[in-house]
């Protein structure tokens, strides 16, 4: 089975959205070698990590799940996890781990090179597989970990107790990483950046909700793009202007009736789990040449880390997608199915994450049932081309579209 | 009693959990299940109620299906396969921690599924030894103990939980006793798996009365001789099928690494204070495990320390298909072994396994190289 090599790049409006996040992120990486090359201590860092440490304290960090991600969509998914799974990692944990240990290990990828940590941040709030990645990166680069643990949160809503758990840890790493790199933590640059945080996150909350209009003004597929801004820079002040040019386009596309979904959009839908990057041509296409736009993904609500202060800030990190019960997780997304009017949903069975994909077949049954929309799974996985099947993807996908075509002759 | 005897009914009550369970039940006793890997047992048995562990079953998954995707481990399947085929009946409530990814989705999937066990979860800190670590710990048992008097009416008191402490530290310590006795005693990988199994089915007090005897007994028999010495880790080492492969084969277990095993007895609580904090501070205090956050991998090195300390040729790793924590840690711990000139081997393990084969194989291959 091939996998699909990325298309040819054309220009881009430098001063459109599409433009200024790129940039943004990409940026990270280029701010990250030049200060390894000055001589200043770099990190990689978890992408739910509070982003508020790094970037208040002035340090340059570098993502591994982005740039798996990265990888992965480039075509390197495959050959890093061959290089892992050469070394002992079971081909069955996770397919972002296994292509950064790989990265550990060569410290090369031409799809996406970064530089080598002098530390790891670590934070489980997406799952637990984090630390045990994060503990063999840290052992086989002899570097030390900081490692914010925001457990699991079995109820609906976040406890005091969870709070002043994770705020402790919060103060514990600030401190670790003045001692390990000399900088210092400032209230006022803290303050800076959660006004930053904050105008990004509203930004790209409505930004995302414009799919409230039908047809929407734009193809959810940009989505799994620019939430890296978020997950990575939101803390800059830059990338608020971004997420604000982002909406500003969204509404003069709904008011000139315009999309960033090339086709007529016959029909709209939920993608759930992450995308399959080595496979984002394929799954992108599948749906578009039936008409179907994915207007909504969990992203749109969950990377609006929206806070007023620290303990707010510490509740935000405790509710981020996976760190929630079901009935929470459940909820949000029967909220975005029907605020985007939404009708149908499509359900990544991803291999790489059991967190996401382990009460997944309970929760979509859930959400089919609240929403009275069909619900489709496939198989596959974040970035190892091997875990998906073309021919399936499309049988289900068919499957899905057939039903929410037949209930539109029936409403 | 002989040892033969005793050990005869310690895999009694291995094979027979139900039986244990009806046993109980039928004594007026509340039960109440307990998940993998830790879950704080002294204070379920403190209030009167007996935790029963609950590790699945080497079965075929059905039920389970409609919960989970095939790549989740199959010790979480069959819990669930066996909640919904309603073998745990009678079971008051099921405490399950979020030690590791696929635990956390058993808690979410059980409300559903098994409606009529009612789901306590426990949720541990990664970060649990400073100050703020021990109280989100005790903010845990304290959720813990409000839902198990929601689901049994039992009341929790300090003396009582004193008390439960001390019980379950002898425990700890006879059962301590054991592995090391175990490791040249001429007893079979099955016998040995069989006391550490029946440890789950029976009341602490019960249990530590019958391995004491066979401490004793133990200790004053024969010794074992003419055998590959291993030390075996993994989460768990139960199938009888293996056990069976390990004593054909003429391997003997001189230790373990074994979440269902000894990782359960190396720590106690202390036994002054306020037993809450002592509770806490037990927690705080276990390492060597791949479910507790370790940045240095001490567990490699207790595992290669061990083996060294009791003279083992080889570490076998028995690998539990999909664990995630576990398999992270197979790449130093191999690496740690080639660095100490102890051989090793990884055997998949899987509670669906049928054929065993392929294991088979690899095992004698293993033996001819002593």
């Amino acid at each position: 089975m091939g996998q699909e090599t990325t298309k040819p790049k054309h220009v881009v409006d430098p001063n459109s959205a599409k433009y200024k996040l790129g940039q943004l992120a990409a940026q990270a990486y280029t701010d990250a070698m030049e200060a390894k090359a000055r001589g200043e201590k770099i990190g990689w860092c978890a992408s739910n990590f509070p982003v508020e440490i790094p970037e208040t304290l002035g340090l340059y960090v570098v993502y591994p799940e982005n740039q798996a991600a990265g990888i992965a969509a480039r075509g390197g998914g495959e050959r890093m996890c061959n290089v892992a799974e050469a070394d002992g990692y079971s081909n069955d944990l996770c397919a972002y781990a296994r292509i950064s240990l790989a990265y550990a290990k060569l410290k090369d990828a031409p799809e996406q090179n970064m530089p080598m940590p002098d530390f790891v941040l670590c934070c489980n709030n997406i799952c637990n597989c984090m630390i045990k990645w994060y503990e063999n990166l840290a052992k086989e680069l002899n570097i030390p970990m900081i490692m914010i643990d925001i457990p699991f949160n079995p109820d609906y809503e976040v406890s005091d107790a969870q709070v002043e758990y994770i705020k402790g840890q919060f103060w514990d790493a600030v401190h670790q990483l003045e001692e390990i790199t000399g900088k210092k933590w400032s209230d006022e640059r803290f303050k800076e950046v959660m006004a930053s945080s904050g105008r990004a996150s509203r930004a790209w909350i409505e930004a995302t909700s414009q799919a409230k209009y039908v047809p929407s003004p734009f193809n959810g597929f940009d989505l799994l793009n620019h939430m890296a801004v978020m997950v990575t820079a939101r803390g800059r002040e830059a990338a608020g202007e971004a997420m604000e040019t982002l909406l500003k386009e969204y509404k003069e596309n709904h008011e000139k009736g315009l999309s960033t979904f090339r086709a007529e959009e016959k029909y709209r839908i939920m993608f759930e789990g992450i995308a399959c990057w080595p496979w984002l041509r394929v799954t992108s296409t599948g749906l578009k040449s039936r008409g179907i736009n994915m207007v909504t993904t969990i992203y749109a609500d969950a990377f609006g880390y929206i806070y007023n202060d620290f303990d707010e800030m510490c509740r935000v990190y405790a509710e981020v997608p996976n760190s929630m019960n079901l009935e929470r997780s459940r909820d949000k997304r029967i909220k975005l199915c029907k605020e985007n009017h939404v009708e149908g949903l499509l359900v990544h069975t991803n291999r790489s994450c059991k967190l996401w994909s382990g009460f997944m077949p309970e929760m979509s049954r859930q959400i089919g049932e609240a929403c009275n929309i069909p619900v489709a799974s496939f198989d596959g996985d974040q970035a190892d081309p091997r875990n998906f099947s073309e021919a399936q993807y499309d049988t289900r996908v068919q499957g899905l579209m057939e039903i929410m075509e037949a209930n539109k002759g029936g409403k | 009693m002989a040892v033969n005897e005793l050990l005869a009914q310690l895999h009694e009550v291995a094979v027979s959990p139900k039986k244990q369970l009806e046993k109980y039940l039928s004594e007026g006793k509340k039960v109440v299940a307990v998940a993998p890997v830790y879950t704080p047992q002294e204070i379920i048995h403190s209030m009167g109620l007996v935790p029963m562990g609950v590790w699945g079953a080497d079965m075929e998954i059905n039920e389970a299906k409609k919960y989970y995707p095939a790549f989740i481990c199959s010790i979480m399947q069959t819990i669930l396969e066996l909640g919904i085929k309603g073998e745990y009946d009678g079971v008051s409530a099921i405490v399950i921690p979020s030690l590791c990814d696929s635990l956390k989705t058993l808690g979410q999937n059980w409300k559903y599924a098994v409606k009529n066990i009612p789901f306590i979860p426990m949720t541990y800190p990664q970060n649990r030894k400073p100050a703020y670590g021990l109280k989100f710990t005790k903010a845990g048992y304290a959720r813990v103990i409000s839902d198990l008097t929601i689901a049994t009416g039992a009341q929790y008191s300090a003396f009582a939980l004193t008390e439960s402490i001390k019980i379950y530290n002898e425990h700890n310590a006879v059962m301590r006793e054991f592995a090391e006795i175990a490791s040249d005693a001429d007893i079979t990988a099955a016998q040995r798996s069989d006391v550490f199994k029946s440890a789950w089915f029976m009341l602490p007090e019960e249990h530590t009365a019958i391995v004491k005897q066979l401490n004793e007994e133990l200790k004053a028999g024969p010794k074992a001789e003419g055998k590959v010495r291993v030390l075996i880790t993994g989460i768990l080492e139960d199938s009888p099928s293996l056990l069976k492969i390990l004593d054909d084969n003429g391997i003997k277990v001189v230790f373990d690494d074994v979440a269902h095993e000894s990782r359960q007895y190396r720590t106690d609580a202390p036994e002054s204070g306020n037993p809450m904090d002592a509770m806490a501070q037990k927690f705080a205090d276990m390492d060597n495990c791949t479910l507790l956050y370790d940045p240095e991998k001490k567990r490699v090195d207790y595992i290669v320390e061990q083996a060294k300390k009791h003279n083992a040729q080889g570490v076998i790793v028995l690998m539990t298909k999909f664990c995630d924590p576990e398999e992270f840690d197979y790449v130093p711990i191999k690496r740690a072994c080639e660095a100490a000139g102890l051989m090793h081997l990884n055997i998949e393990v899987d509670r669906q396994m049928v054929n065993y084969e392929q294991a088979n194989t690899m095992i004698q291959a293993f033996k001819e190289m002593f």
